[in-house]
C-alpha cells in the first residue's frame, strides 16, 4: 500500500503547502492574541492548537502516501465508524450546554460531527463517481443512495442538537449533487420540497433558541444583549480595525471581553480588529487562493472520483468559511460553524488538515499512471 | 451551463483509456471527465463571487464605516466621568467669604447596556436606605441619555456609607462615588436676592446652552448673580477616563482632564452693613428694602430686600408647597424689592421739584410761600400734610425740612409736569439704572405725552400738583432713589450702581475690575444742589425737621422722609393708623447721605406699609450710619463732647 513513487516528490503540491503554512501562521498568531492574558507566556490553549497543527501536518504526510483511490475503501469504513460514534455520543455522553457533541479522549475532546463532514464528502464522491451520469442528469431515484447516506448522519447530528453542522452536511450534499448535475424537473421538485421542509422545520422542528437566533438576526435591536449583542460586538471589532488595525495584541474588543467566543467562532474578528483591512484582505486572499487552488486540483484530477472528491473537499472548507465570515461580518445569524484552520478546536482542525492532505494527494496523482 | 448538451456535441467513443494495473474506482470516461472538469472550473465563479462579497463587506465595515465603529469600540471600553468644577467663590468687598463650596459625596451608577440591573438597584436601595421606587424614578428620568453618562442615585452621603460602598465596589458593578462640590452659605441667607441660588438644569436651559457644557443633572444658577454670572462662576468640568471590560470593571485609568475652578466674584457689598440692614428689617418683621451706595463711585454697599429668601429651601430643588407659600406671602419674599419694587416716591420727590424750581428760576432760596394748610386749585382743595394750622410762611429750606406740601404745589404748578419730568430723568428716575440684577423695573415719571399715549386723555393741571409731591403716577425703585440722593450729594453726577468689585480667576489674576460709570451729569447745578442740601440737613438736624430720628452726634446727616399713599379710601380716613389693614397702610421712605459736608454714603430705606418715613424708615438708616461711621462716631464722642450742642430729642 505504501508504495512511494519518486515522481510524487516531483509533483508535490508546493503551492498549496505555501498557502497552508501562511494561513497556519496567521491562525496561530491570532490565537496567541485572542488567548493572551497579558503575561509573557502564551496560554495553554495556544500550545494545544499548535500541537494539533503539528499532528495535522503529520496526518497530511501520512495521507499523501496513500493513493486517494484507495481511500474509497476507507470511506465506508469511516462512515460506519462516525455513525456509530454519533450514536454513542447521543446515548452515552453527558449533556454539556444543552447538547451532546463531544467525546472526551483525554488529549482531545473529539467532536464526531467534524470528521463526519469529511467522511460524507468521501462517500458522496464515491457514490457519484461510480455511477455513470445519465444523459440529462440524475433523476430523483438516482439520488436515493446519496440521499440516505447523507440523512443518517444529518439526523444524528440534528438531534444532538447541532443545527449548524447538520446544515453543513445538507449544504455539502446539495453542492455535490448540483455538481453531479440534476435534471431540471428533479431540481424543481427538490427545490419545492426543500422550501416545504424549511417551512415545516421553522414551524415545528426548530428549538426556540434556534428560532430566536434567526429572529434576532433579522431584527437585531430586539435582543441587543444576547445574539444581537454578539453580532454587534463582532461588527464593532471588525469595523474598528479600519485600514491598518489597532496593532497586534492591541485590540480592545477582544481583550476586554466585549467580543464573545473570541478564540473559536469569532476568532477572525480579532484578526480584523488588530490587523485592519490590510491584514484581513491578505488573509482572505490566501484563503481564496487556497480554495481556488483546490478547484484547480479538481479540474486537473485524473479521474471522476478525484474531481468529485476535490470539489467536495473545497466545498467543505469553502462553505464553512463563508458562513463563518458572513456571521462575523453581520450578514448571517449566529450559527456555530467555525472558520476552518482559524477557529480554535482540534476536531475541526484535524478534519480540515486531513481534507487538505487529500487535496494534495489528488494533485500529486493528477497524471495517469503508466 | 448545467445543461449537459455540450457533451452531445462531442460524442466520444474512444475515451476509455483504462489505466492499467491498479483497481480504479471509476472507469475513466474522458468525455465525462472533461464535462466535470469544466463544471469544476465554472464552480470557481461561486468562490469568486462570495469572496468578492466578503472583501466588499470588509471595505464597507472597516473603511466606509470604520470611524463609527471606532467610536463605538471606544464607547464600549472607555467610561468617562465628569468631575464637577468647584464653582467660584463669592466674597465681600473686604474679602470675607459669603459663598464657597464644600465637597459632597454622591453615588452614581453607570449603566452597562440598556438593561436595568434590578438586583443591583435593590442592593443600593438597602445600602442607601432609600425607597427603590425613588431610585428607579431617577433612572427613568435619565432614560434616553447615552449609557456612559452616570445616573446620580443619592447626594450628600454620610461617611460610613461612602466607606461601605468603596469597600464593596467589586460587588457593585457600575456604582461609583462621585465627589461634587456643594454651595456653603457662610452668612446664611445674606444678600440672598442678589446672590441667588442653584438648581438642577432643566430641559429648556439645556437646549439653550452651548453644546457640551452641561448635561442632565448639572447644577446651574437659577437666580441672582449665580445666574447672571454663571459663565464666570461655573468653571470647566474635568473628566476622568477609565478603561473598563465587558463586565464594567475598571481596568486602568487613562489620561484625564483636571477641572478648572470657576472665577471668584468680589462684591462691592459690605457684609457688616448688609447684615445690619437685614437684621433690623428681620427683627421688626418689616418688609421692604435698604440700599446703600458709595456716593462718589456707585459701588453698592448694601442691597437688602426683606424678607430674605431661605436659600436652604432651594438646595436640591424647592418643593411646590414652599414655592406656593412664598408666592402667597403678603411680604413677597420672592421679589427683590430694591429693583423690582416700584413705589410712589412721595415727599422724597420734593428734592426733584426743588431742584427744578431753582434751576428754572421759579423760586429762589429766599422766596417764601404762605402755607395755610391747603392749596386751592380749580375747584378742589389740595391738602398739606399739616392740614391743621399749616406751616405759615415757608422758604425752600424750611419747605424741604418740614416737607411742606403747599410750597411744592406752588412750585410744581408753575413748572408744569414736563419740566419736572426732565429733572427727574436727569436724576435717574423713570429709567433702569443698569445694575447687574434681574428683572429691574424702570419706575415711572409721567409726562403729558405719556398720559396722552397711555390713556388717550390730555394732562390735567391738577395732576401736576400730585406729581410735584411724588404721588399720582410717579413710581420709583429704592435703588433709583438711592442713586438720585447720591447724585444730589456728590454735586450732580449720576453713577451706574455696581455690585461687582472684581472678578478673578483661580490663579488670582483679575479679569474684571470695577470702575465708576457715569450715566448722567447735572451741569451747573452745584449751587442749587447746595441749597437743597441745606434743606436736607435741616430736615434731619433742624428743630422741626421731619427726619430728626436719623440724627447722629458728630456726623451731619442730610435726608428726606416720605410717606407714600397706597390707597386713598375714605373708609380708612378716620381710622387710627394701627387699625388700617396692613396692605392699605402707607409706605415709609427715608433717603439720606452723610457726612453732609463731604458725602461718602447714601442710604435709602423703604418700609412697605410702614406708615411714616420719619418714624419707620429713618431709624433704620440711622443704625446703618452708626455702623458705617462707627470709628468716627467714637472719636467724636471722646473729643467732641464739649461742643455743648444739645442733642434735642427727636420729635414725633
Amino acid at each position: 500500500m505504501l508504495h512511494f513513487d519518486r515522481r510524487l516528490i516531483h509533483n508535490f503540491d508546493w503551492v498549496l503547502t505555501l498557502a497552508l503554512v501562511l494561513i497556519s501562521i496567521m491562525s496561530l498568531s491570532s490565537l496567541f492574541s485572542a488567548t493572551w492574558n497579558g503575561g509573557p507566556a502564551p496560554s495553554p490553549l495556544f500550545f494545544k492548537q499548535l500541537y494539533f497543527f503539528l499532528i495535522g501536518y503529520a496526518v497530511i504526510f501520512l495521507l499523501i502516501n496513500i493513493d486517494y483511490s484507495e481511500l474509497e475503501l476507507f470511506a465506508y469504513l469511516g462512515y460506519g465508524s462516525v455513525c456509530l460514534l454519533l450514536i454513542y455520543t447521543k446515548l452515552f455522553v453527558k449533556t454539556v450546554a444543552g447538547t451532546q457533541r463531544w467525546i472526551d479522549l483525554g488529549f482531545l475532546k473529539l467532536q464526531p460531527s467534524e470528521p463526519t463532514k469529511l467522511v460524507l464528502v468521501l462517500v458522496l464522491a464515491s457514490c457519484y463517481a461510480r455511477r455513470e451520469s445519465p444523459e440529462n442528469g440524475y433523476q430523483l431515484k438516482d439520488l436515493l443512495r446519496p440521499g440516505i447516506l447523507t440523512s443518517v448522519p444529518f439526523l444524528l447530528i440534528l438531534i444532538q442538537p447541532d443545527l449548524g453542522t447538520a446544515l453543513m452536511l445538507a449544504i455539502l450534499f446539495i453542492s455535490m449533487t448540483l455538481f453531479a448535475r440534476l435534471r431540471w424537473s428533479t431540481l424543481n421538485t427538490l427545490s419545492l420540497a426543500g422550501l416545504g421542509c424549511a417551512w415545516l422545520g421553522w414551524k415545528y422542528a426548530l428549538k426556540p433558541y434556534q428560532r430566536r437566533r434567526i429572529e434576532t438576526f433579522l431584527n437585531p435591536e430586539a435582543d441587543p444583549m444576547n445574539h444581537g449583542y454578539q453580532i454587534k460586538q463582532s461588527k464593532i471589532a471588525v469595523g474598528s480595525g479600519r485600514l491598518f488595525g489597532k496593532g497586534f495584541l492591541e485590540g480592545t474588543q477582544g481583550h476586554l471581553n466585549f467580543l464573545p467566543e473570541r478564540h473559536t467562532d469569532f476568532a477572525f474578528a480579532v484578526w480584523c480588529e488588530e490587523l485592519g483591512f490590510v491584514g484581513s484582505v491578505f488573509f482572505l486572499a490566501c484563503y481564496f487562493f487556497l480554495l481556488l487552488w483546490g478547484i484547480n486540483i479538481a479540474l486537473s484530477a485524473r479521474d471522476k472520483f478525484g474531481v468529485f472528491l476535490a470539489f467536495g473537499l473545497v466545498m467543505l472548507i469553502f462553505w464553512q468559511a463563508v458562513i463563518n465570515l458572513f456571521m462575523i461580518m453581520g450578514m448571517l445569524p449566529v450559527v456555530g460553524i467555525p472558520l476552518p484552520l482559524f477557529s480554535y478546536g482540534g476536531s475541526s482542525l484535524l478534519t480540515t488538515l486531513a481534507a487538505i492532505g487529500i487535496l494534495m494527494n489528488i494533485h500529486m496523482r493528477r497524471f495517469h499512471k503508466r | 451551463m448545467k445543461k449537459g448538451n455540450r457533451r452531445r456535441r462531442r460524442p466520444q467513443e474512444e475515451g476509455e483509456r483504462q489505466s492499467s494495473g491498479k483497481p480504479v474506482i471509476s472507469r475513466v470516461n474522458e468525455d465525462e471527465l472533461d464535462f466535470y472538469r469544466r463544471r469544476a472550473m465554472y464552480s470557481s465563479g461561486v468562490l469568486i463571487f462570495f469572496f468578492a462579497v466578503l472583501a466588499a463587506r470588509l471595505w464597507y465595515l472597516q473603511i466606509q464605516q470604520g470611524e463609527e465603529y471606532t467610536q463605538l469600540a471606544r464607547n464600549n471600553r472607555v467610561r468617562s466621568l465628569d468631575i464637577a468644577a468647584p464653582r467660584g467663590n463669592i466674597i465681600d468687598r473686604k474679602g470675607r467669604a459669603i459663598v464657597t463650596n464644600r465637597p459632597s459625596f454622591n453615588v452614581v451608577w453607570v449603566r452597562e447596556g440598556d438593561r436595568i440591573d434590578e438586583e443591583l438597584i435593590k442592593k443600593m436601595a438597602v445600602i442607601l436606605d432609600a425607597d427603590i421606587d425613588e431610585l428607579l424614578a431617577r433612572i427613568r428620568k435619565m432614560a434616553g441619555t447615552p449609557g456612559h453618562i452616570p445616573i446620580r442615585l443619592a447626594e450628600n452621603l454620610a461617611w460610613d456609607k461612602v466607606a461601605y460602598i468603596e469597600n464593596n465596589r467589586m460587588n457593585l458593578p457600575g456604582i461609583k462615588i462621585e465627589v461634587a462640590p456643594q454651595r456653603v452659605y457662610h452668612y446664611g441667607n445674606l444678600a440672598s436676592h442678589i446672590i441667588g441660588y442653584l438648581g438642577e438644569i432643566n430641559k429648556k436651559e439645556l437646549e439653550n446652552s452651548e453644546p457640551g457644557v452641561y448635561r442632565v443633572g448639572d447644577m446651574i444658577g437659577k437666580m441672582g448673580l449665580e445666574k447672571l454670572r454663571e459663565k464666570d462662576l461655573r468653571g470647566e468640568k474635568g473628566r476622568h477616563y477609565m478603561e473598563v471590560n465587558a463586565l464594567g470593571f475598571e481596568q486602568r485609568n487613562l489620561k484625564g482632564l483636571k477641572p478648572l475652578p470657576g472665577n471668584d466674584l468680589q462684591l462691592t457689598i459690605d457684609v457688616d452693613l448688609q447684615q445690619t440692614a437685614e437684621e433690623i428689617m428681620a427683627k421688626e418683621e418689616k418688609s421692604g428694602a435698604v440700599v446703600a451706595v458709595e456716593v462718589n463711585t456707585g459701588r453698592l454697599l448694601v442691597v437688602a430686600s426683606s424678607p430674605v429668601l431661605d436659600l436652604g429651601k432651594f438646595l436640591g430643588g424647592i418643593s411646590r408647597k414652599n414655592w406656593q407659600d412664598m408666592l402667597n406671602n403678603l411680604k413677597h419674599p420672592l421679589i427683590n424689592k430694591t429693583v423690582q419694587g416700584q413705589y410712589p416716591p412721595a415727599s422724597t420727590y420734593k428734592i426733584v421739584t426743588a431742584l427744578a424750581g431753582l434751576a428754572e428760576g421759579i423760586v429762589t432760596p429766599d422766596n417764601t410761600i404762605y402755607c395755610p394748610g391747603s392749596y386751592r386749585f380749580g375747584n378742589r382743595s389740595y391738602r398739606c400734610w399739616k392740614y391743621r394750622g399749616g406751616h405759615g410762611s415757608v422758604n425752600l429750606k424750611r419747605a424741604l425740612s418740614e416737607s411742606c406740601d403747599v410750597y411744592f404745589y406752588h412750585v410744581g404748578q408753575r413748572l408744569g409736569v414736563n419740566r419736572l419730568a426732565n429733572y427727574a430723568k436727569q436724576l435717574g428716575l423713570g429709567r433702569k439704572t443698569g445694575v447687574e440684577m434681574e428683572h429691574e423695573k424702570s419706575g415711572l415719571i409721567p409726562t403729558s405725552d405719556w398720559k396722552l399715549e397711555r390713556y388717550g386723555k390730555p394732562w390735567q393741571d391738577g395732576e401736576t400738583l400730585s406729581i410735584a409731591i411724588g404721588q399720582g403716577f410717579n413710581l420709583v425703585t429704592p435703588l433709583q432713589l438711592t442713586m438720585m440722593t447720591a447724585a444730589v450729594a456728590n454735586g450732580g453726577t449720576l453713577y451706574r450702581p455696581a455690585i461687582i468689585e472684581t472678578v478673578h480667576d483661580p490663579d488670582g489674576h483679575i479679569t474684571e475690575r470695577f470702575h465708576p460709570i457715569i450715566s448722567d451729569q447735572l451741569k451747573g447745578q452745584e449751587r442749587n444742589l447746595n441749597i437743597i442740601k441745606e434743606g436736607l440737613v435741616e430736615a434731619v438736624n433742624g428743630k422741626h425737621g421731619t427726619a430728626s430720628r436719623a440724627r447722629l452726634k458728630g456726623i451731619i446727616v442730610a435726608g428726606k422722609t416720605g410717606t407714600a399713599q397706597v390707597v386713598r379710601l375714605k373708609q380708612y380716613k378716620h381710622l387710627k393708623e394701627e387699625d388700617i389693614p396692613y396692605k392699605y397702610r402707607d409706605h415709609a421712605w427715608f433717603t439720606c447721605f452723610a457726612p453732609a459736608d463731604k458725602p461718602e454714603i447714601a442710604i435709602t430705606v423703604l418700609v412697605e406699609h410702614g406708615l411714616h418715613g420719619g418714624s419707620a424708615a429713618a431709624p433704620i438708616a440711622k443704625e446703618l450710619l452708626q455702623k458705617y461711621f462707627a470709628d468716627r462716631l467714637a472719636e467724636a464722642e471722646e473729643g467732641g463732647s464739649g461742643t455743648g450742642e444739645t442733642a434735642t430729642n427727636p420729635q414725633d
